[in-house]
C-alpha cells in the first residue's frame, strides 16, 4: 500500500497545490514588448509612418491625386486617376491606413505626454503640432472625418469614433497650433528622434506658423474672416524663411521596408519597385517648355525614344493611344527622374516656397501687407531650388531663377501663383490637391474618359473606407451632413466644407 | 444479461402457463460462418439454459411458444421465438453488441448503455480502401453532425471540421483533436485571404491513416466537459492500432496507388477574344494591356496580335484548366509489425507517402514512424507507450484568392482566345524571358504567369513532429486505481516563401524563411474507484488533475533585392529582417466523475472540471481566471426495464447538461503592449503600439452550454436501427475581438458578451434490408440539421432600433463582399451590396445606364445547416461494393471567381448585349455595363452552394484462402475506390460548391482556387 499513498499524495498535491494558477501572472506577459515606450522612439515612429507606406502613397497619393492634378498621366488600366474612374480601394487607402499607422500612435503619445508626472511641454508641442499634419490631411482628401474622437479606442474606449464636421476640425485644428506652438520651450524636445529638425524648437515654430498659414489659407472660400484672422496671426508668428526651414523627413534605402519612401517603394526601379507606368503628364511638360522652366530636367528625363520633353495626353488607354499625334506608346513620352524617387528618397511635408506663395496670395487678397511680387519671387526661388535636397545634381543657383523670372515676371494674377504652387508641391500630391480645389489654379483641362464616374470633372474629394459601412454607425450622420449616400461611385464630385 | 433475463422473468411471470415440452437443437454460428462455442442460450423467463458445444452445436428442453435468448461476449444478443420447427440455427452478429465498450473522456472505456450523451465510433477499416490522404477528410458525409469542408488548396492543405455548428463567434471552432490520449494540435499555420497567399495546413491531416484503429467522436459538450475548455467544439479522439497476444509476429503491407484529376468547372463564354470595346488589339503594346479582358471582337479565326507580339487565330482554344494541371499521383506504403504476449505487446509500422499533386511543380512527402508498446508488469500494474514521428515535406504550395503569384487566377483568367502554353516563353525556364526574368503577359504585373508561378516561384515546408505518451496505472485494492499521464505534442517547421529575381511585381526578389516550435504538455493524474456495490448498484468515480502549457515560437529572417540576380538566399538580399515570437499560455485543472449504474440498465453520471486560464491572468493576478462547470445526465435502458413488443430489441434514452467554461484563446491580450524596433531610423530607435486589437476590460470566462436528448432503438434482431439526438447549446460571455471602426485606431476589441445558439437534430438509421450467408446489403443513412443562430455580439443590452451588430470576419477582393457574423443571423453571413431597385424591384440605372449599386444586406450564411449522408454496402462472399453519397445543403457562397467573370467578360452572361448594346449602353461600351455590376453589386454572385456529390465508390475483394495456394500470406485485401467521381447536384455556376480557399472561421468565400479533383485509387493489403 506504500505505493498508492504516494499516489494519493500526488493527486492531494495535484489539487491544492496546482490547481491554482502559480505563476500565470507572468506567463501572460509578452516577453517580446514592453508595457511602456520611450516618448522619443514613439515620436520617430510617428513621423516615419505618416511619410507613409507603398499603399497608400500608390493609391491616393500617385495614381489618384497626381494624375487628377496632371503632374502625371497613364496609359495602365489601373492608373484611374486621370480618368476618374471609380476604385475604392485605391480611393481610401490614405483613411484605411492613416488612422491605424498615425493616428493611434500620435493618439497614444499625446496621452502620454499629457498625463506624465514630469511634463515636457516642448515634447506635447511638437506632437501637438505633428498631430495637425496628419489630420489636416485626411480631412482635405475626405471632407467630415473621425478627429476628436479618433484613434482613441484604447486611451477612452471608443470603438466607432463620431465624424466631425469639417470646420469644426479646422476650427480645432488651428487652436491646437496655436497651443502647440507656445508650448515650445527652449529646452525638452524630442532631439534627434525629430526626424525633420533634429529637435530644433525654433525651426518647429517656423512650421507650426507655416502650418497654420496653410490651415487659414485653406479657409479662404468657406470663411473668409476666419481665414484672414489666422493668417496674420500666421505671419506675425514667423513663417519659413528659407529652404534650410522646409519640413521633410530624410528616408534611407534600408535596413527594413519601414525606412524606406513610399513613392520610392513604388517607382524606384533601380531598388526593385519598378511601376512603369506614370509618364509627365502634357500639362506640365507644356507649361514649363513655354516658360522656359529648367524643373523640366528635374522632375522628368526625356524619352526612351529619343527626341525631346513630351508631355503625355491624360486620359488616354493603351488603344487610344494608338491614334495619338504626339506619340502612340509610352515610351514617346518623358518619364518621371529617378532621383526624385528613390527608396532613399526625402518626404517633403512643406516648403518655404508654398509659404511664400500663400502670402502673396493672402497679400493680393488684402489679408496681409508687403510685396506680393517680392514674395511671389521667393516662392518661385524656393521652389526651383528645393531639390537639391533629393540629389546634389538638382541643385539651381540663383542665376537660373533670375533668369526664369526675368522672362516670366510676376503678373499679378492668381492664376500664376497657382502654377507655382503647383509646381512646388510636385510629389507633394496631397497638398497639391488639396490647394488647387480651393483656388481652382491652375486651370486643369478635364478628360471625358469614357466610364468615368464624375461626368468628366476632376474629383473633388476622395472616398472612405468601404469597411466604415455597416461598421460604424456614425457614418450616416456625416455622409447626411455633406449630402453623401453609401453609393461611393458617384460621390468624387460632392466638394468638402472648404471647397466653396 | 443476468439482468435482462431476470427483467423478463418478473415481467413474463403473471402470463405464465403450463406447457408441452418439446426438443430444439440447432447450430451458432458468427457471421462469418464460424461456430460459436460456449455461447448462453436460456430460455427466457426460466432458468432452464445450456451452451453450446465447441461445434457451435446445443439442444434444449423448451416448452412450446418459449422464447429463446441467445447470448455471447463481444456479439449482440438475439431473442428466438420458437414456433413448430425442432432446428434453430442462430447468426449471432458481431459489433453492435450492446455491451460494447467505447473510449470515452480523458481515455475512460465505459458500456456504451452507460452514456448520456452521444458518441460516435467510426472504425480506421472503413476508411481502408476509400481513404483520402488527409485523415479527416474521410469522415466527410459518414457522421451525423460532424461537418467536414474540404479546401481548395491542394495536398498540403486544410480542412475545416466543425461538430454540431459554430459555437464561438470569434475563436476556434473546431474540435480537440486526441490521439492515444494526447492532445494533438491542428492550427492552421496560415490561410489565404482577400490579398492572396496560401494555406499553410493543419496538424490532424499528418497522421497515416493506417495506423488508425477508430475515431470516436465526441459531439456534445457533455461527452467533452472532462476535456474542458479547448473540447466545447467536441472532441475527436483518435485511437491507433496497438500489438496483440498472438502467435509468432504479424507483418502487415499495405500499398496504395492514387490518381487525381482536375475537374473544370468553368463553363465561360467561347464567342468573345481579348480585346476592349468589341475589337480585338491591333499592337503589342494593346494586347499586353488587355492580356486580360475579353471584351474584344468576335472569335472569327482572323489572325489576332498577342501579348508576345506574336499574331495567332482569333478562336477559342479550348479548356486551359486541362492543359495546365497535371494528373496527380500519390504512393503510400504502410509496413506494419505486431506481436505480443500475456505481458507485453507491441506494433511498430513505418509508411512512405509520396504526392505529386495536381498543380504542376508541388507535391507532398510524408513519413510516418510509430511504436507503441503495452505491458502489464505485474497483476496490478501496467503501462503502455507509444511515439508517433511524422516528418513532412510540402512543395510549392498553391496561393489562392488574389492574383500575385497565384496560377490558379492566371489560368482561369485567360481570355479564350488565349492559349495559357503561349505563356510557357520560348526559353528553356517556363514562364521566363531570355535573361531569366518573368514573361508578362499582361500589363499588371500583379497578375503572375501562371507558368512563372508554379516553375520559378517556390515554396517549402518541413514539420517534423512527434507526439508521444507515456501512461501507468497501478491498480490499488479492491477497484481503487491510480493512472497517471505524461504527453507531449511537440513539431518544429522551417519553410521558406521566395520570390525569385525577375518575378514581375517584386523584381529583384523576395525571399522569408521560417523557423517555428510548437510544444504542448500534458501531466495528468487520475484516482478512482470501480465497484459493484451489491447486485443493484454500481459504482465509478474519478477525480484528477492536469496541467497544461502550450508554446508557440517563431524564429525568422527575410529580405528583398537579391544583389546577385538569381542566387535565391537570405544572405544575397538586401533590406533584411528578422522576426522573432513568442506565445506561451497554460491551464491548469482538477476534475472529477461519478457514475452510479442501477441494476446496469439506469446509469446517472456527474462530472465536474475547474479551470485556471493564463490568459485570463493580469499583472497584479486579481482578474477573474477560473471557472467551475458541471455535467449532469442519465440513461435507462428501456428495453432492460420494462417490456416493449418483441421487434424492439433494444432501446434506451438518454438526457444529460453540460456546461463547459473557456478562456481567450490568445495570451497577452490584457494589456497594451509596446513594439521596439532598436533599429530605427538613422541611429533613432522607433517604438510604437503593438497591439492591433483594444485591450478589454474585465474580461471573465466564457461558458458553453448544452441540453441534449438521444433516443438508441434497435429492431428486428438487429436489421434496423436509429440513433437520434436533439440538442440545444448555447455560449454565453463569448470572447471576441470584435471588428471596430479603424479610426479608432485598432482593427478589433476583445469583448465578452457574445452569446451563439446552435439547436439541432441528428439522426442515424442502419439497417440491414438483405442478409444472408453469402449476400449482405447494409444501409446506413445519417441526417444532421443544424439552426444556428446569433443572439449577442458586443452589448449587453440591445438598444431599440439601433443598428444590428456585425463583427466582420473576411472580406473579399472584390472588396464588395464580406463575411460577418450578424446579431439574430446565422454565423458566417455573406454580406453583399444588392441592386439598386426602385419601388417596382425595377433596377435602378445612372445617367450612362449602368445598375447601380443599393444595400449591404445579410444574403444568407456561408455555412450548411443541413447534411446528408447514404452510404450502401454490398457484400457477396468475400467481396463488397459500396458507395457514400454526400449532401449538404441551406448554405451559400460567394463566388469571387464569377464577379471576376464579369468584370473581365468570361462569364457568357456577359454575351447579352455584346451586339447590340444594353438600354443606354452601347454594345462597344458593354463592359461598362458588366463592370459595374462585377466588383460592386455582390448580389450576382452570391448563389446557393447546395451539393449533392458522390463521395465515394468502393470495391473491395478479399482473395479466398484456397486461391492463396503455397504462397506465405495470411489474407490479400484488393480494393478499388473512387473519390468525387460525380458532382450530381449544385447550383453553383463555373465552381465548385466546395471551392473555399479557408478553413478559418470566415466561410462562403471563393476565389481562384485549386480545382476540385477527381481520384482513383488501387489497394493492395497483405497479411502474413
Amino acid at each position: 500500500m506504500k505505493f498508492s499513498k504516494y499516489i494519493l499524495l500526488i493527486v492531494a498535491l495535484m489539487m491544492f497545490q496546482t490547481s491554482c494558477d502559480d505563476g500565470f501572472d507572468e506567463l501572460n506577459v509578452n516577453p517580446t514588448s514592453s508595457p511602456e515606450i520611450n516618448p522619443q522612439f514613439q515620436f520617430t515612429w510617428v513621423q516615419l509612418r505618416t511619410s507613409g507606406g507603398r499603399y497608400e502613397n500608390w493609391r491616393a497619393g500617385l495614381i489618384y491625386s497626381s494624375m487628377m492634378m496632371q503632374h502625371f498621366a497613364s496609359t495602365c488600366g489601373y492608373w484611374t486617376g486621370d480618368k476618374y474612374t471609380w476604385n475604392g480601394g485605391y480611393s481610401s487607402s490614405l483613411f484605411d491606413r492613416a488612422y491605424l499607422e498615425q493616428v493611434k500612435d500620435m493618439q497614444d503619445l499625446i496621452n502620454t505626454l499629457e498625463t506624465a508626472e514630469a511634463s515636457d511641454p516642448t515634447m506635447l508641442g511638437m506632437a501637438k503640432i505633428w498631430r495637425v499634419v496628419i489630420f489636416h490631411r485626411l480631412t482635405d482628401l475626405y471632407g467630415d472625418v473621425p478627429y476628436s474622437e479618433a484613434g482613441k479606442g484604447f486611451i477612452e474606449g471608443i470603438d466607432n469614433p463620431k465624424y466631425d464636421a469639417q470646420d469644426a476640425i479646422y476650427a480645432d485644428m488651428l487652436n491646437e497650433l496655436e497651443s502647440g506652438i507656445n508650448l515650445l520651450g527652449a529646452s525638452g524636445g524630442f532631439g534627434s528622434g525629430d526626424l525633420i529638425y533634429g529637435g530644433d524648437t525654433n525651426q518647429w515654430k517656423k512650421f507650426g506658423y507655416s502650418l497654420m498659414l496653410r490651415l487659414a489659407m485653406r479657409l479662404s472660400e468657406a470663411d473668409a474672416s476666419t481665414a484672414q484672422a489666422w493668417t496674420a496671426k500666421a505671419i506675425a508668428g514667423g513663417v519659413m524663411e528659407s529652404n534650410a526651414d522646409n519640413a521633410f523627413i530624410q528616408h534611407t534605402s534600408g535596413p527594413e521596408g519601414i525606412n524606406q519612401n513610399g513613392i520610392g517603394q513604388v517607382l524606384d526601379a533601380a531598388a526593385g519597385f519598378g511601376d512603369d507606368c506614370p509618364r509627365l503628364s502634357n500639362t506640365l511638360v507644356d507649361w514649363m517648355t513655354s516658360t522656359g522652366d529648367g524643373r523640366l530636367d528635374i522632375f522628368g528625363v526625356t524619352p526612351v525614344n529619343g527626341g525631346a520633353h513630351n508631355g503625355m495626353p491624360n486620359g488616354l488607354d493603351e488603344t487610344t493611344i494608338q491614334a495619338n499625334p504626339s506619340g502612340t506608346t509610352k515610351d514617346d513620352f518623358s518619364s518621371f527622374n529617378p532621383l526624385l524617387v528613390k527608396v532613399s528618397s526625402p518626404m517633403v511635408f512643406q516648403t518655404y516656397a508654398e509659404t511664400q506663395l500663400l502670402i502673396a496670395e493672402a497679400i493680393k487678397r488684402g489679408w496681409a501687407t508687403g510685396s506680393a511680387e517680392d514674395h511671389y519671387n521667393n516662392g518661385v526661388r524656393g521652389g526651383m531650388q528645393q531639390w537639391e535636397i533629393y540629389d546634389a545634381s538638382l541643385a539651381v543657383d540663383d542665376a537660373t531663377v533670375d533668369t526664369y523670372l526675368a522672362a516670366n515676371p510676376y503678373d499679378d494674377t492668381f492664376e500664376q501663383i497657382g502654377w507655382q504652387y503647383w509646381a512646388a508641391t510636385f510629389l507633394n500630391e496631397y497638398e497639391s490637391y488639396a490647394n488647387w480645389r480651393r483656388t481652382g489654379t491652375p486651370t486643369l483641362t478635364p478628360v471625358n474618359y469614357p466610364g468615368n464616374a464624375t461626368g468628366g470633372t476632376i474629383p473633388v474629394r476622395m472616398l472612405y473606407g468601404g469597411g466604415e459601412i455597416g461598421l460604424n454607425p456614425n457614418l450616416d450622420e456625416a455622409l447626411a451632413r455633406q449630402g453623401m449616400t453609401t453609393d461611393f461611385v458617384n460621390m468624387m464630385t460632392v466638394p468638402v466644407w472648404w471647397d466653396k | 444479461m443476468k439482468n435482462h433475463l431476470l427483467c423478463f422473468l418478473f415481467l413474463l411471470l403473471g402470463s405464465m402457463t403450463a406447457l408441452a415440452q418439446k426438443r430444439v437443437t440447432g447450430n451458432v454460428t458468427g457471421s462469418d460462418g464460424f461456430p460459436l462455442i460456449g455461447v448462453a442460450i436460456l430460455e427466457a423467463g426460466t432458468d432452464n439454459g445450456t451452451s453450446s458445444d465447441i461445434d457451435g452445436n446445443y439442444a434444449l428442453d423448451v416448452s412450446d411458444g418459449a422464447t429463446l435468448n441467445f447470448s455471447y461476449t463481444g456479439f449482440a444478443s438475439q431473442s428466438v421465438v420458437v414456433g413448430d420447427e425442432t432446428t434453430l440455427n442462430v447468426v449471432l452478429q458481431e459489433g453492435v453488441a450492446l455491451d460494447e465498450v467505447v473510449v470515452t473522456a480523458l481515455g475512460i472505456e465505459k458500456n456504451k448503455k452507460a452514456l448520456t450523451y452521444s458518441v460516435t465510433e467510426v472504425g480506421g477499416e472503413n476508411f481502408s480502401a476509400a481513404r483520402s490522404m488527409n485523415v479527416i477528410q474521410s469522415l466527410s458525409g459518414k457522421v451525423a453532425g460532424v461537418n467536414v469542408s474540404s479546401t481548395a488548396t491542394g495536398a498540403g492543405g486544410s480542412t475545416r471540421v466543425v461538430i454540431r455548428g459554430n459555437s464561438s463567434i470569434g475563436g476556434n471552432n473546431q474540435p480537440l483533436y486526441v490521439v492515444d490520449g494526447v492532445p494533438m494540435d491542428n492550427t492552421n499555420l496560415g490561410s489565404a485571404g482577400m490579398w492572396g497567399g496560401k494555406d499553410w495546413g493543419d496538424g490532424i491531416s499528418s497522421l497515416n491513416p493506417d495506423d488508425i484503429e477508430t475515431y470516436t467522436i465526441l459531439k456534445g459538450n457533455s461527452a467533452a466537459a472532462l476535456y474542458g475548455s479547448r473540447a466545447s467544439n467536441g472532441v475527436i479522439l483518435i485511437t491507433t492500432k496497438s500489438g496483440t497476444n498472438r502467435k509468432g509476429i504479424g507483418v502487415e503491407f499495405n500499398s496504395q496507388v492514387r490518381t487525381e484529376t482536375v475537374i473544370d468547372r468553368l463553363d465561360f463564354q467561347q464567342d468573345y477574344g481579348h480585346g476592349l470595346n468589341g475589337a480585338k488589339p491591333t499592337t503589342q503594346a494593346e494586347a499586353m494591356e488587355q492580356g486580360l479582358v475579353s471584351w474584344g471582337g468576335k472569335l472569327d479565326g482572323s489572325s489576332v496580335m498577342q501579348f508576345d507580339g506574336v499574331a495567332r487565330p482569333y478562336s477559342a482554344v479550348g479548356s486551359n484548366v486541362d492543359r495546365f494541371y497535371r494528373t496527380g499521383t500519390t504512393f503510400s506504403n504502410t509496413l506494419t509489425l505486431t506481436g505480443g504476449d500475456e505481458k507485453y505487446n507491441f506494433r511498430l509500422s513505418g509508411s512512405a507517402l509520396n504526392n505529386e499533386d495536381v498543380v504542376p511543380n508541388s507535391g507532398l512527402d510524408r513519413y510516418n514512424f510509430t511504436v507503441k508498446v503495452g505491458a502489464k508488469f505485474s497483476e496490478k500494474f501496467s503501462g503502455t507507450v507509444g511515439v508517433n514521428y511524422i516528418n513532412e515535406t510540402v512543395n510549392n504550395r498553391a496561393n489562392s484568392s488574389d492574383a500575385p503569384a497565384n496560377s490558379n487566377y492566371g489560368v482561369q483568367t485567360l481570355p479564350a482566345s488565349i492559349n495559357v502554353e503561349t505563356l510557357k516563353g520560348t526559353t528553356d525556364k517556363l514562364g521566363a524571358i531570355e535573361d531569366g526574368t518573368e514573361l508578362l503577359y499582361n500589363s499588371n504585373v500583379f497578375i503572375t504567369n501562371p507558368y512563372w508561378t508554379a516553375h520559378q516561384v517556390y515554396n517549402k515546408s518541413v514539420k517534423n513532429r512527434m507526439i508521444g505518451n507515456i501512461q501507468l496505472r497501478y491498480d490499488i485494492y479492491d477497484g481503487l486505481y491510480a493512472r497517471g499521464r505524461i504527453s507531449m505534442d511537440r513539431y518544429d517547421r522551417r519553410r521558406t516563401d521566395l520570390l525569385p529575381y525577375g518575378t514581375g511585381f517584386q523584381p529583384f526578389g523576395n525571399i522569408d524563411e521560417r523557423s517555428n516550435n510548437f510544444q504542448e504538455l500534458n501531466s495528468e493524474l487520475i484516482l478512482g474507484y470501480d465497484k459493484d456495490l451489491n447486485e443493484t448498484i454500481g459504482l465509478s468515480v474519478f477525480v484528477g488533475g492536469n496541467t497544461m502549457t502550450n508554446t508557440f515560437e517563431t524564429v525568422g529572417g527575410s529580405g528583398n533585392t537579391f544583389a546577385v540576380p538569381f542566387l535565391h538566399t537570405l544572405g544575397n538580399a538586401g533590406n533584411r529582417s528578422t522576426i522573432y515570437n513568442i506565445r506561451e499560455l497554460g491551464i491548469n485543472s482538477i476534475f472529477g466523475s461519478a457514475e452510479i449504474a442501477i441494476k446496469k440498465a439506469i446509469y446517472v453520471t456527474a462530472t465536474a472540471r475547474n479551470d485556471w486560464f493564463s490568459t485570463l491572468t493580469d499583472a497584479d493576478n486579481t482578474a477573474d481566471n477560473s471557472e467551475l462547470y458541471y455535467s449532469a445526465g442519465i440513461s435507462a435502458v428501456v428495453s432492460d426495464l420494462v417490456e416493449l413488443p418483441s421487434q424492439i430489441d433494444f432501446a434506451k434514452v438518454r438526457f444529460t447538461y453540460a456546461e463547459v467554461g473557456g478562456g481567450a484563446a490568445d495570451p497577452y491580450l490584457l494589456s497594451l503592449n509596446y513594439g521596439v524596433f532598436g533599429q530605427g531610423h538613422n541611429g533613432n530607435p522607433l517604438g510604437g503600439v503593438a497591439s492591433g486589437s483594444i485591450p478589454p476590460i474585465g474580461l471573465v470566462p466564457l461558458t458553453s452550454q448544452e441540453l441534449e436528448f438521444g433516443l438508441d432503438l434497435r429492431f428486428l434482431q438487429n436489421r434496423l436501427g436509429v440513433d437520434f439526438s436533439v440538442y440545444n447549446k448555447k455560449t454565453l460571455n463569448d470572447i471576441i475581438a470584435a471588428g471596430v471602426s479603424p479610426t479608432s485606431g485598432f482593427g478589433s476589441k476583445t469583448v465578452n458578451v457574445g452569446s451563439i445558439e446552435n439547436k439541432g437534430v441528428e439522426l442515424m438509421l442502419y439497417g440491414s434490408p438483405v442478409k444472408n450467408k453469402d449476400f449482405r446489403w447494409d444501409v446506413s443513412f445519417n441526417y444532421a440539421k443544424n439552426n444556428n443562430k446569433v443572439l449577442r455580439l458586443l452589448t449587453d443590452e440591445i438598444e431599440e432600433g439601433a443598428n444590428r451588430e456585425t463583427i466582420r470576419l473576411e472580406e473579399s477582393r472584390t472588396r464588395s463582399a464580406y463575411i460577418e457574423v450578424v446579431e439574430g443571423l446565422p454565423y458566417s453571413q455573406i454580406m453583399g451590396f444588392e441592386y439598386a431597385r426602385d419601388d417596382n424591384g425595377e433596377m435602378i440605372l445612372d445617367d450612362n445606364g449602368l445598375p447601380t449599386r443599393g444595400d449591404l444586406v445579410p444574403m444568407g450564411t456561408g455555412v450548411h445547416p443541413t447534411s446528408i449522408g447514404i452510404s450502401n454496402t454490398f457484400s457477396y462472399k468475400n467481396m463488397s461494393l459500396s458507395f457514400l453519397i454526400d449532401s449538404k445543403s441551406g448554405g451559400y457562397i460567394y463566388s469571387a471567381t464569377n464577379a471576376y467573370a464579369y468584370h473581365w467578360g468570361l462569364h457568357k452572361n456577359t454575351l447579352e448585349g455584346r451586339e447590340t448594346g444594353i438600354g443606354a449602353v452601347a454594345a462597344e461600351n458593354v463592359e461598362d455595363y458588366y463592370q459595374a455590376i462585377g466588383f460592386s453589386i455582390s448580389e450576382q454572385f452570391v448563389e446557393k452552394a447546395d451539393f449533392i456529390k458522390l463521395r465515394e465508390l468502393v470495391f473491395s475483394y478479399n482473395l479466398p484462402k484456397s486461391k492463396l495456394g503455397n504462397l506465405p500470406f495470411e489474407s490479400v485485401n484488393i480494393g478499388i475506390a473512387g473519390r468525387n467521381l460525380w458532382l450530381i447536384s449544385s447550383s453553383v455556376d463555373n465552381i465548385d460548391p466546395e471551392s473555399t480557399y479557408t478553413s478559418g472561421n470566415g466561410q462562403g468565400l471563393e476565389m481562384f482556387g485549386v480545382p476540385q479533383t477527381r481520384a482513383l485509387q488501387f489497394n493492395l493489403g497483405i497479411k502474413f
